[in-house]
């Protein structure tokens, strides 16, 4: 259903519904920061509107009937009214200025989260952000300084996912009339499979050839490595300061270094197309989520594709995300 | 998707709103609330307070159900008596409070707020002067601002007022425009009318009841003549025309009553001839029929008939302002014959009352022959004898005439009016007691006359052979400044009309600068009644015809289409929308102009180039104007990299922009 490349293929929408859908594409492209103006903002009354409607008729009528010239007057002033607020509502979205960031990592299941940035030049009130069937994000108030809103998504599948067209609504200053747009931020997030915990994955590694150096496949404290930047503890030695960071003015870091410590492990994934695939697919990610965890060098095999041994947060994703997008099995896509 | 539940959960910002909007909607109403929708609102006001202010739980639908149950009931049961227009407007302020008081989310203020612009425009059909109408536009924004604060929830009041308020301000003109061209239509169905109290003269006339009138200082109807108006003393309004006498109370004849309801228009009117005044009547709701007019009075607007004695009547009740126009004839006659029924009318009188006026009269008339001598006569007598006018008259008996004219020699109108009437049918000549008001205060800004209830009056009609019904009017002879000055230059407010309204601005009159600032927002709400409540097709066409010349559908869709653009980019300048962003520094668009310009005549700056070497390369290439070019040069570069002094700067920059122009132009004529 989010998946882009699949929508036409896997749901068979109506043909209007096919058409807006390729006419917004064309309007209002994706891009990863869009301002909103005249192009991008469409007005309708809301079902209140059209109850105001009903109401100028009903005051116009008893204006006539009673021939009362301030009845029609204040008819003719809701009428007024309703045209001021199509203006105002236009102008509470015109200049609303949405990006992407990145969003933070998830396991199929979860509610991914997209963060949007929101700023405008002038200040908007009540601004509504949703993707479709999601719950709704309410802004009471946006203004030059941006601000980030955290956009869920509910979602159940691994692999690429693209959250759609964010939705942007405003009924102020009346409820009169709802100003909305559908913008594609160009925002996607890889989602990884579920983990699901499997001692046997870790265990039956432990029984491999490689088991004895389960333990030492790790890279432990030590002088070899220059492993990263932390921020400097008082009454450490002045020897791993990093003194070209605090010039830079980054403030007291210190250098950490650490070392490798026994053979690399390998995790593999073959037969690609048995019908478990889904479970060894979580459970591999619970097993990379594992090592991980506790500083173990691995290495990755998913049938001919190999991910050489590493370790730290960078290789984790890398491993996770290239096991997330192996294709699902023909007939669970149908 | 729809909005969280907990998004749709009202603000106390809004409940607050919902506080001040149902007290400012409600007061407005108060003289149309039986006591028990009064009682009802009352507690719904109070309950809700009580929420406001976090002491009371909301009322338990049980409740709300079974007050609005039984209010519906009982005001079944009231409707036969304060009239079907009524029971729906109690039955709507109702539901209003009561909605009002398990108010719980967006939706529910939506409806409140509604429901309050129905009760606004029901407020209207009651009030509508100038003064009540800008309070409801008013009320009408507050009940905006209840909408705005359900999207500005921790704002101060202020700040939702500011909003409200400035929404129903960019809203005013494109109303007004709405209201100039939009077509007006004739009475779609038949509305149930108002029941309310009939205000002004009544039909029947006794001793005590101008003088009740005299007591108020309420408008009953302003006029504006057409060219110079006739002075006081000629402006005798008739309203009514009374018959009948029972020796107590004056009332109009059957025949009259029939052509009345049976809104039966005279069908023997004399040819209108001789002088005329054209003039326009503005009568306030009366919930009467009956209209004013001066002597032989012909009216062309819609609903207004003649009746057979010369007054103009009103086919609907004046349930609201009502604005005619009138042509009046003082010189033509009135009946000039008259038929026997009619005579016979006018001469009888209640048996066996009055005796002493009969023989009085008799005496009149065997002195006088003469009908004309004998009315004179009748008049002066009110002089040669001590008779004395009065709004507090002494009581009189059952013979009530005998009474005043040989005992207590002291009344006011009806009491001579009533003599005289009685004199003339006693003495043999045909006479009828008229009622209307004399006189009028003039005002000087707009130039109309305004008509109080207070300048009520009675006089007489006697029939004179070949000359018809004359009027005759015996206040004149005992009190002619009544007449000459109007019923101001005889009586001090203090003893009639302010007894009855003592806030009344009429009081301002014994200030001068005051009474100048009474009479402008009386102009005001003058013109109001005649160019707003009176604004129908014929104004309408009236004035489009002055805007666009000779009104087609094309110029009227350009003058309409043209003015919704002009108002929407006016409103959206205001909301900020569109913001031409000024070139602020005018120093180097001018540099730069003058650059583009060069580059035309093929002297074009490179990149890299700065001023003085472009300045270089220019005087190289184009010697003709090298010198102005690196005076012009020298300027730029001093306003942009050396500091000046405030003085320099500007005197400099007065130099550059010179320079630059005189340098644009010669470019141009290369």
């Amino acid at each position: 259903m989010m998946n882009r490349a699949n929508s036409t293929k896997t749901t068979k929408p109506w043909r209007p519904s096919l058409w807006w859908r390729s006419w917004l594409a064309r309007r209002l492209p994706p891009s990863k920061q869009v301002t909103l103006a005249h192009k991008s903002i469409f007005i309708l009354p809301t079902g209140f509107g059209l109850l105001w409607i009903s109401l100028i008729l009903l005051l116009f009528i008893l204006g006539t009937n009673y021939q009362n010239n301030l009845i029609i007057g204040l008819s003719f002033l809701l009428v007024s009214l309703f045209n001021t607020c199509i203006i105002y509502s236009y102008k509470n979205l015109a200049g609303l200025s949405l990006s992407s960031s990145s969003p933070p990592q998830a396991y199929a299941g979860d509610t991914l989260i997209f963060p949007i940035k929101l700023s405008s030049k002038q200040v908007q009130f009540e601004v509504l952000l949703s993707y479709a069937n999601n719950q709704v994000n309410v802004l009471k108030v946006i203004k030059e300084e941006p601000q980030v809103s955290l956009l869920q998504f509910n979602n159940l599948s691994r692999g690429r996912m693209f959250p759609g067209r964010l939705k942007i609504e405003s009924r102020y200053p009346l409820g009169l009339c709802r100003a909305w747009s559908h913008i594609d931020l160009d925002n996607q997030l890889i989602v990884f499979a579920s983990p699901i915990e499997s001692q046997s994955e870790l265990s039956s590694l432990a029984t491999d050839d490689i088991s004895h150096t389960l333990d030492r496949g790790i890279h432990v404290q030590g002088v070899d490595e220059f492993k990263g930047l932390r921020q400097h503890i008082p009454g450490e030695s002045l020897k791993q300061v990093a003194w070209k960071q605090l010039a830079q003015g980054r403030g007291m870091l210190s250098k950490e270094f650490q070392q490798p410590q026994g053979q690399p492990l390998w995790l593999t994934l073959d037969n690609l197309t048995s019908p478990d695939i889904e479970e060894r697919i979580s459970k591999l990610t619970w097993s990379i989520d594992k090592l991980s965890e506790r500083g173990h060098i691995f290495g990755l095999v998913i049938g001919q594709h190999k991910i050489p041994p590493a370790d730290g947060e960078g290789h984790r994703i890398v491993c996770q995300q290239s096991i997330a997008l192996l294709p699902e099995r023909e007939e669970q896509i149908k | 998707m729809k909005p969280s539940q907990q998004q749709e959960i009202i603000s106390r910002h809004s409940l607050l709103w919902l506080l001040i909007i149902n007290a400012v909607i409600l007061l407005p109403l108060y003289d149309k609330l039986t006591p028990w929708t009064m009682a009802i609102c009352g507690i719904c006001l109070v309950w809700r307070y009580g929420i406001f202010m976090g002491k009371v739980a909301k009322p338990p639908r049980v409740l709300v159900t079974s007050l609005a149950l039984a209010s519906a009931l009982t005001l079944a049961l009231v409707t036969s008596k304060i009239g079907l227009l009524n029971g729906l407007i109690n039955l709507l302020i109702l539901g209003y409070s009561l909605k009002y008081i398990e108010t719980r989310d967006r939706r529910d203020v939506r409806i409140v707020v509604i429901v309050g612009y129905i009760l606004i425009a029901i407020t209207l059909l009651g009030q509508q002067s100038f003064y009540f109408s800008t309070l409801l536009i008013v009320i009408a924004a507050i009940n905006t601002c209840v909408l705005v604060s359900l999207y500005r929830e921790d704002v101060k009041l202020y700040e939702t007022a500011r909003i409200g308020f400035i929404l129903i301000i960019q809203s005013l003109p494109l109303a007004a425009l709405l209201f100039l061209v939009f077509p007006r239509l004739p009475p779609l169905w038949l509305m149930p009318q108002m029941k309310t109290a009939q205000t002004g003269l009544s039909d029947e006339v006794s001793f005590g009841e101008i003088g009740r009138l005299t007591r108020s200082a309420a408008l009953a109807f302003r006029v504006k003549f057409d060219g110079t108006p006739p002075s006081n003393h000629q402006l005798y309004w008739r309203a009514l025309v009374l018959e009948d006498y029972d020796g107590q109370t004056w009332t109009q004849n059957e025949s009259i009553k029939t052509s009345e309801a049976n809104n039966l228009a005279s069908s023997s009117m004399p040819a209108a001839t001789g002088p005329w005044l054209n003039y326009s009547v503005i009568a306030q709701k009366s919930n009467q029929h009956w209209l004013f007019g001066l002597d032989v009075a012909f009216s062309d607007t819609a609903d207004i008939i003649q009746l057979p004695d010369y007054r103009l009547y009103s086919t609907k009740s004046l349930t609201q302002t009502f604005r005619y126009s009138v042509k009046s004839f003082p010189s033509v006659p009135m009946d000039i014959t008259l038929t026997d029924n009619v005579r016979n009318i006018n001469l009888r009188l209640p048996e066996l009352s009055n005796p002493r006026t009969h023989k009085l009269a008799k005496s009149f008339a065997g002195r006088y022959p003469n009908p004309v001598k004998r009315l004179n006569a009748m008049m002066n007598y009110f002089t040669e004898q001590a008779y004395f006018y009065t709004l507090t008259p002494p009581p009189v008996g059952p013979q009530q005439i005998d009474d005043f004219l040989l005992e207590n020699k002291a009344g006011f109108c009806v009491h001579y009016a009533s003599a005289l009437t009685v004199m003339a049918r006693a003495s043999g000549i045909p006479a009828r007691m008229v009622t209307g008001y004399q006189g009028g205060e003039w005002n000087k800004q707009a130039q109309y006359f305004s008509i109080y209830q207070y300048m009520a009056h009675a006089w007489v009609e006697v029939w004179l052979e070949n000359r018809g019904w004359i009027r005759l009017d015996p206040t004149s002879m005992i009190a002619p400044e009544r007449i000459l000055e109007g019923f101001d230059g005889y009586f001090q407010g203090g003893d009639s009309y302010f007894i009855d309204s003592p806030f009344s601005t009429l009081r301002l009159r014994d200030y001068p600068l005051l009474n100048e600032l009474r009479q402008t927002l009386a102009s005001i709400d003058f013109y109001w009644s005649v160019w707003v409540l009176g604004f129908d097709s014929n104004k309408q066409e009236q004035v489009l015809h002055k805007l666009l010349g000779k009104i087609t559908t094309e110029k009227l869709a350009f003058f309409m289409l043209s003015s919704l653009a002009l108002i929407m980019l006016v409103i959206a300048y205001s909301a900020g929308l569109l913001r031409f962003s000024p070139d602020k520094d005018k120093i180097s668009s001018a540099y730069l102009r003058v650059c583009r310009l060069l580059d035309k005549k093929g002297v074009s700056r490179r990149l890299e180039q700065g001023p003085i070497d472009f300045c270089h390369s220019v005087e190289s290439q184009l010697p003709v104007i090298a010198k102005d070019f690196s005076l012009l040069t020298q300027y730029y570069i001093a306003l942009k990299y050396r500091t000046l002094t405030p003085s320099g700067r500007k005197s400099t920059t007065k130099l550059f922009i010179r320079l630059s122009r005189q340098l644009q132009l010669k470019l141009i004529r290369l």
